[in-house]
């Protein structure tokens, strides 16, 4: 009795070593160095962080960085929600299609989609072009290499992760609540904003998180479309790194940036109730 | 208690015996010391609600739950260490679980093939066994591609194909609707006769359990409170829980004045048979609704009383017409609350207010010393 | 009425479609844009391009730099999603089948290279390997994706394993299946398409990955989207076009295939 007791727990821990061992040895120690390297490099000390906070230029990234992200998330809860929306009222035909759009845009090479936009948006490209053709401009502007260019990139890389989550929410929304709404005399105004908003912000809310937190901690798309003036947290890392050999002030922004990233994911787990992990087990 | 350790009618010694069996989850006791024997061939229901430890008695006896403390004896062997593989018992689960990505034929050869056993045997095994179950037209279909009721077939003749000494059947209806299920439970009874087969079979539905059993194990905060035959167990239930449970039943508050009387609101009535309750003490007092007649007082001057027949009073609150029968709810002279039931041929219409006499036959009734609240209480179940 | 178009006034309809129309060609527009210029003449990437050509994947495929990091890119991917899934499916039996303590925080612990940014598991790694003298080797290459794709397939197995309704591996075990062998013979094959789909996510997300990528190469050993970076960050030449079309092209058949198995398995 004991003994098959205790040999299931002894199964069950040999399932786990692999993982267990892989993820210590190549990602929580080598984690855990380089936040050790913001306190140890080139001495004992906070003198990193101070550093970083100090110093106005870095002070400077820090602020880009939230801006971009905020940016960024607002932009694309704004496009994403019609997305979403109609991808419900149409669950098959052109919704699946719309979900194919979404699905094809996230699963394809995030290099070839910035790419994309650099030709895109580039001073001889095809938007100025039209934009000029149809008179809206009368000389190029420059879209890419600042904060423009970050902001059309990045949006659009992260409206999928605003649509799916806010989707998942919207159709499990019983139509007929809303249909109470306004049988009980409300406009599809105030039906709008007093119900369907309300009941659709769990998805808003998850979404946003997500976009927020993936932004911060993004590095290909800004470090592409993106300026020397308008530089972010990651890839001010990275240049600290490799072009400064700086570790110490490196590791202290990393270490920023991973409490930035996991407060707010703690925050995007206490939206979701649900345990990812134990089955609905019957009686 | 002494219907724990009623062995039935046989005198050969039990297939499956379930001795002070326990299961602890933590502090919580999911199976109370429980004993119990199976005879070969019988058909025994675990009827219980969830919770009751119906479903976690028969997982011990599959094997997928290790008892805390106790013995599973099948034909006189432990089965406490025997993995559940090498347990050679066949069992029906409450979905079925059918493997998805076999065909009916695979499904019901899979035990063989597990066994090794050579292909034409196998084969004919399979044959066999299809045709009992009526599924030949269907052998080479995927489970997906079958009705709940034939997926409870194939799910049968899975467990049927290695004849294992006994079936363990886990709410297999279930997931069915009403009419299919009782078709099922026809269905099923006969293949027991047929083939002789010792089942045990879990379920909560108690017309279920009255439909196919021959022996009901009533499960009750992981105990065994009844055990029988449907029929004893709702004619004379062994106590107030099964009475509740099995079936509606009034129940009256009494006070045993000798070995076969009690008074009930002031007047004197008879008791079945003998009862351990001390003189002069409260007791429980339970009928059948279809047991108690309801006579209106020109009714009652006409037809006089039996000896075998005991009377109250009461007023009629309020009368239902069901279609086949009547009930009727009636206050007595001091307040308690009884329903009657009766075959709704010719009767006269009993007018709310009117007064009335409840009559009931001494062996209709039976009487309890000890009892808890939520045991009487409409829904206890 | 918000949720059925029946019942939607016509001007919210339209103009809801209108919007959403507009977004998607935004989604959809970039990728047929990039395809399209991988087919035009101009070097400077004109659209519409003068004249369509192929000249330009004949440059990708003349140039081994680009023929040996896509092979480059496609062994790490396949290494990658092999031993991720080798790695989760264990672990995913043991967090769904035990009932030990502390599985929702395992889980997190599992997931959590998802949700720190890639940027800091790079540099992470990059001073390690840097370290041991690590960086430019194909173990390098392997470890650092799989630490990125471990999170897709251990949620992908763990999602089919938790749909999956154990009665039927414990019916395989009562008709007298060791365990071993009912996980094997009817488990294994129930929840394949989980499985499956889980290698496909881990492969691309090893086949998209740029960052790590780049702080693990070395001019000797780089992978595609590396040589992508590098060729990027000097100009915009029309073969970086090719290089994504065939990128986008391998996605779009990863993706059906992963839709196939999705199907496969609500039947």
């Amino acid at each position: 009795m004991y003994m098959t007791l205790s040999r299931k727990k002894w199964r069950e821990g040999t399932l786990l070593i692999p993982i267990l061992l892989f993820l210590c040895v190549f990602f929580l120690i080598p984690l855990a160095g380089l936040l050790l390297r913001s306190l140890t490099e080139p001495s004992f000390g906070l003198q990193n962080f101070e550093q970083l906070l100090a110093t106005s230029t870095y002070v400077q990234v820090l602020s880009n960085t939230f801006l971009v992200a905020t940016l960024v998330t607002v932009i694309s809860l704004v496009l994403g929600f019609p997305l979403a929306w109609c991808i419900t009222l149409m669950p098959n035909g052109w919704g699946r299609w719309l979900l194919g759009v979404i699905l094809l845009s996230m699963w394809t090479s995030l290099l070839a989609r910035t790419y994309s936009w650099l030709v895109l948006l580039q001073t001889s490209g095809v938007i100025n072009k039209t934009l000029m053709a149809i008179g809206i401009i009368d000389e190029p502007i420059t879209m890419v290499h600042n904060l423009t260019g970050v902001i059309i990139g990045m949006s659009y890389i992260m409206i999928p992760f605003v649509v799916l989550p806010l989707q998942a929410c919207m159709s499990a929304i019983d139509p007929m609540v809303l249909q109470a709404a306004s049988i009980c005399g409300a406009p599809a105004r105030t039906v709008f904003f007093r119900i369907f908003l309300p009941l659709c912000k769990p998805g808003l809310f998850s979404g946003a998180l997500m976009v927020f937190v993936m932004s911060l901690g993004y590095y290909v798309t800004p470090a592409l479309l993106g300026g020397v003036e308008n530089m972010m947290l990651p890839e001010f890392i990275v240049q600290q790194i490799q072009t400064f050999l700086n570790w110490g002030l490196a590791s202290a922004s990393a270490a920023l940036l991973i409490i930035l990233t996991i407060v707010m994911f703690y925050f995007y787990l206490k939206v979701q109730t649900d345990s990812p992990v134990s089955t609905n087990t019957g009686a | 208690m002494s219907l724990q350790t009623n062995n039935g009618t046989s005198s050969h010694s039990p297939l499956v015996c379930l001795q002070s069996l326990n299961k602890e989850y933590g502090n919580f006791t999911a199976v109370d010391h429980i004993n119990l024997n199976i005879q070969k061939g019988e058909f025994l229901t675990f009827l219980g609600s969830s919770g009751s430890g119906k479903s976690t008695t028969l997982s011990m006896i599959a094997g997928f739950e290790t008892p805390t403390s106790g013995e599973i004896l099948l034909n006189e062997h432990s089965l406490i260490q025997i993995p559940s593989h090498k347990r050679g018992i066949g069992m029906v689960f409450q979905h079925y679980s059918l493997f998805p990505h076999m065909n009916v034929r695979d499904n019901i050869g899979f035990p063989l093939d597990i066994r090794k056993i050579p292909k034409a045997e196998r084969d004919k095994k399979v044959d066999d066994i299809l045709k009992l179950v009526q599924l030949e037209t269907f052998a080479d279909r995927r489970p997906s591609m079958l009705s709940g009721g034939q997926k409870q077939r194939v799910a049968i003749a899975r467990a049927l194909v290695y004849e294992p000494d006994i079936l363990l059947m886990d709410e297999p209806l279930g997931a069915l609707d009403k009419k299919l299920r009782e078709d099922l439970q026809d269905e099923l009874r006969l293949l027991h006769k047929r083939l002789g087969i010792t089942i045990i079979y879990v379920t909560h539905d108690q017309d279920e359990a009255m439909r196919l059993s021959e022996r009901i194990a009533i499960f009750k905060e992981g105990k065994i409170v009844g055990l029988g035959t449907g029929k004893d167990l709702y004619r004379k239930p062994p106590n107030a829980f099964v009475a509740s449970f099995l079936g509606s039943s009034n129940f009256l508050k009494v006070k045993v004045s000798g070995p076969n009387s009690a008074t009930f609101e002031g007047q004197t009535i008879q008791l079945d048979s003998e009862h351990d309750v001390p003189f002069n003490q409260q007791a429980l007092l339970m009928i059948r609704p279809e047991n108690l007649q309801v006579l209106s007082e020109d009714q009652a001057t006409q037809s006089p009383i039996q000896t075998d027949e005991n009377e109250a009073f009461g007023t009629v609150n309020e009368s239902v017409f069901l279609g086949e029968s009547l009930t009727c709810s009636i206050t007595t002279a001091d307040g308690s609350l009884v329903t009657s039931k009766s075959i709704a041929t010719d009767l006269p219409e009993i007018e709310p207010g009117a007064k009335v006499r409840l009559r009931w036959k001494v062996q209709h009734s039976s009487v309890y010393s000890k009892w808890e609240r939520s045991d009487i209480e409409k829904d206890a179940s | 009425m918000l949720l059925s178009q029946g019942s939607m006034g016509w001007k919210l309809k339209s103009s809801l479609y209108v919007i959403t129309g507009a977004i998607a060609a935004f989604l959809a527009l970039p990728i047929f844009f990039i395809v399209a210029l991988s087919f035009g003449s101009s070097r400077w990437l004109v659209f519409p391009p003068p004249k369509w050509t192929l000249k330009w994947y004949e440059k990708f495929f003349e140039n081994p730099q680009w023929i040996d990091s896509a092979m480059t890119s496609l062994q790490v991917a396949l290494l990658t999603s092999v031993i991720a899934t080798l790695i989760a499916l264990p672990a995913s039996f043991a967090l769904v089948r035990g009932k030990f303590k502390g599985r929702d925080y395992l889980y997190s612990l599992f997931t959590l290279p998802m949700i720190v940014p890639v940027v800091i598991i790079a540099v992470a790694v990059y001073g390690v390997f840097l370290n041991l003298g690590l960086t430019g080797t194909l173990f390098a290459f392997v470890v650092s994706h799989v630490i990125v794709a471990l999170p897709f397939a251990v949620i992908s197995i763990i999602n089919s394993l938790r749909l999956f309704d154990k009665s039927i591996e414990d019916a395989a075990v009562i008709c007298g299946a060791h365990r071993l062998q009912a996980i094997f013979k009817v488990t294994f094959p129930s929840i394949k398409p989980g499985i499956f789909a889980g290698a496909l996510f881990a492969f691309l997300v090893s086949w998209d990955e740029v960052v790590i990528s780049v702080m693990m190469a070395s001019p000797e050993l780089q992978t595609l989207p590396v040589k992508m970076w590098s060729t990027l960050r000097q100009d915009l030449t029309p073969v970086i076009a090719v290089a994504s079309t065939l990128l986008i092209f391998l996605s779009l058949i990863i993706m059906v295939m992963a839709g196939l198995a999705r199907r496969y398995s609500n039947r």
